[in-house]
């Protein structure tokens, strides 16, 4: 209490220049102020900035260093970063209806990253903390299903007042996979189209190593076998296209 | 509620809560003359108005008497190079109306912005000083090339 009356006098004191020396010379923690408020003028930028040509600006927060500071503090960085795009968003419109050059438009792109690896360490700890209470990820649960033309994909669950035989709306949204002829003949058909491709690309493959081994005998073959390991270089060795047009040794 | 996905609200159950909201705002000037009082934004299609009315109060300390949203249709047009037909986003445009009495004019960001002459006097002028710069390095060491250094 005492402290704080302290504090409340030394800031009434500091209005007044002439007493404000002699307070220096108190122990005093650094005063806290609130930035000024700037209200609507927060979606523009710095004066100083208005029509330049370059702002410079320093990097985007790696996810390590967020890591390392609280949960409190990731929530006001959040905020800020906030702003900060809002902000650098208003800029480019205005610079785009006025037909000039948005200056150092990366940093739009360092506040995204900022925000992505903020998100991703935030979801880490909400990760770790459900998995230590609940035993689950807590994360939104998905599903592998079948949609109407037989082809999988990650369906993503949520949460339903009413049940689903009863729910018709949903019925409608997501048709899930059902025997039906055509579609069988779409997905013979699609997966020969994949077999195909799949069996051109290893013949591709097959005789690119082969041209490797014609122009240079001498190769690493640990490393060819590292590079291509769907290629079985004992029998592209004995294949007729290997060795070149002359009598071998 | 932001973008994100939250568990679904019943009666009784907690208030859902943003704590981390994705969602964006850009102040963008009228292209019809408004009264000083009106604002117009431009925002994320999944926000409401009450969720634009709580952005500007919580988030940037601004009061808001009331809100209407419109969504403006992207334009339809051929494409430049390929001629086919392309359509612009749509988005969604916010009017705020601050309390009365409280104004806003929507900033000249491109009044102290240099000529062109003056850019190009500024540039040749830099390269005037990089040059001499570089005479002024090599006078004591003749027939060296500009790239040798230590």
């Amino acid at each position: 209490m005492s402290t704080f009356a302290k504090i409340g006098g030394i800031t009434r004191l500091l209005a007044n220049s002439s007493i404000s020396k002699v307070n220096n010379t108190c122990k005093l923690r650094s005063l806290s102020t609130t930035p000024c408020r700037r209200e609507l003028m927060e979606f523009f930028d710095d004066e100083k900035n208005w029509g330049v040509q370059e702002v410079k600006s320093g990097r985007s927060w790696k996810s390590d260093e967020l890591r390392l500071k609280s949960n409190t503090d990731l929530h006001k960085l959040w905020y800020v970063l906030l702003k900060e795009r809002n902000m650098l968003l208003t800029m480019e419109e205005e610079c785009k209806k006025e037909t000039r050059l948005f200056p150092s438009p990366e940093r739009l792109d360092k506040v995204e990253d900022s925000m992505k690896n903020l998100e991703t360490v935030v979801r880490e700890r909400n990760k770790a903390y459900h998995l230590l209470e609940t035993g689950e990820k807590g994360e939104r649960p998905r599903k592998l299903e079948t949609n109407v033309l037989g082809l999988h994909y990650k369906y993503k669950m949520s949460e339903h007042p009413i049940p689903k035989h009863l729910n018709t709306k949903w019925k409608k949204q997501y048709e899930f996979y059902k025997y039906d002829k055509e579609v069988e003949m779409f997905r013979e058909k699609l997966n020969e189209k994949n077999y195909l491709a799949k069996k051109k690309q290893h013949r591709r493959e097959f005789n690119h190593v082969i041209g490797l081994l014609n122009r240079f005998p001498n190769m690493d073959m640990e490393a060819l076998k590292q590079q291509y390991p769907e290629v079985d270089i004992e029998k592209a060795k004995n294949s007729r296209k290997y060795g070149g047009h002359f009598e071998p040794k | 509620m932001s973008t994100r996905w939250y568990p679904i609200y019943q009666k009784g159950g907690p208030q859902l809560r943003v704590f981390l909201p994705n969602f964006w705002l850009k102040l963008i000037k009228p292209t019809t003359e408004q009264p000083a009082n009106i604002v117009q934004f431009s925002c994320s299609m999944q926000m409401t108005k009450f969720d634009i009315k709580n952005y500007l109060e919580k988030i940037y300390n601004v009061n808001v008497v009331d809100v209407r949203t419109r969504i403006a249709m992207g334009k339809t047009k051929p494409d430049p190079g390929k001629g086919y037909i392309v359509k612009e986003e749509d988005e969604k445009i916010a009017y705020i109306t601050l309390p009365k009495g409280e104004v806003f004019k929507f900033p000249d960001l491109f009044a102290n912005e240099m000529k062109p002459e003056e850019e190009r006097d500024k540039a040749l002028k830099e390269a005037k000083e990089g040059h001499n710069k570089f005479l002024e390095k090599n006078k004591n060491r003749p027939s060296l090339p500009g790239w040798f250094n230590i």
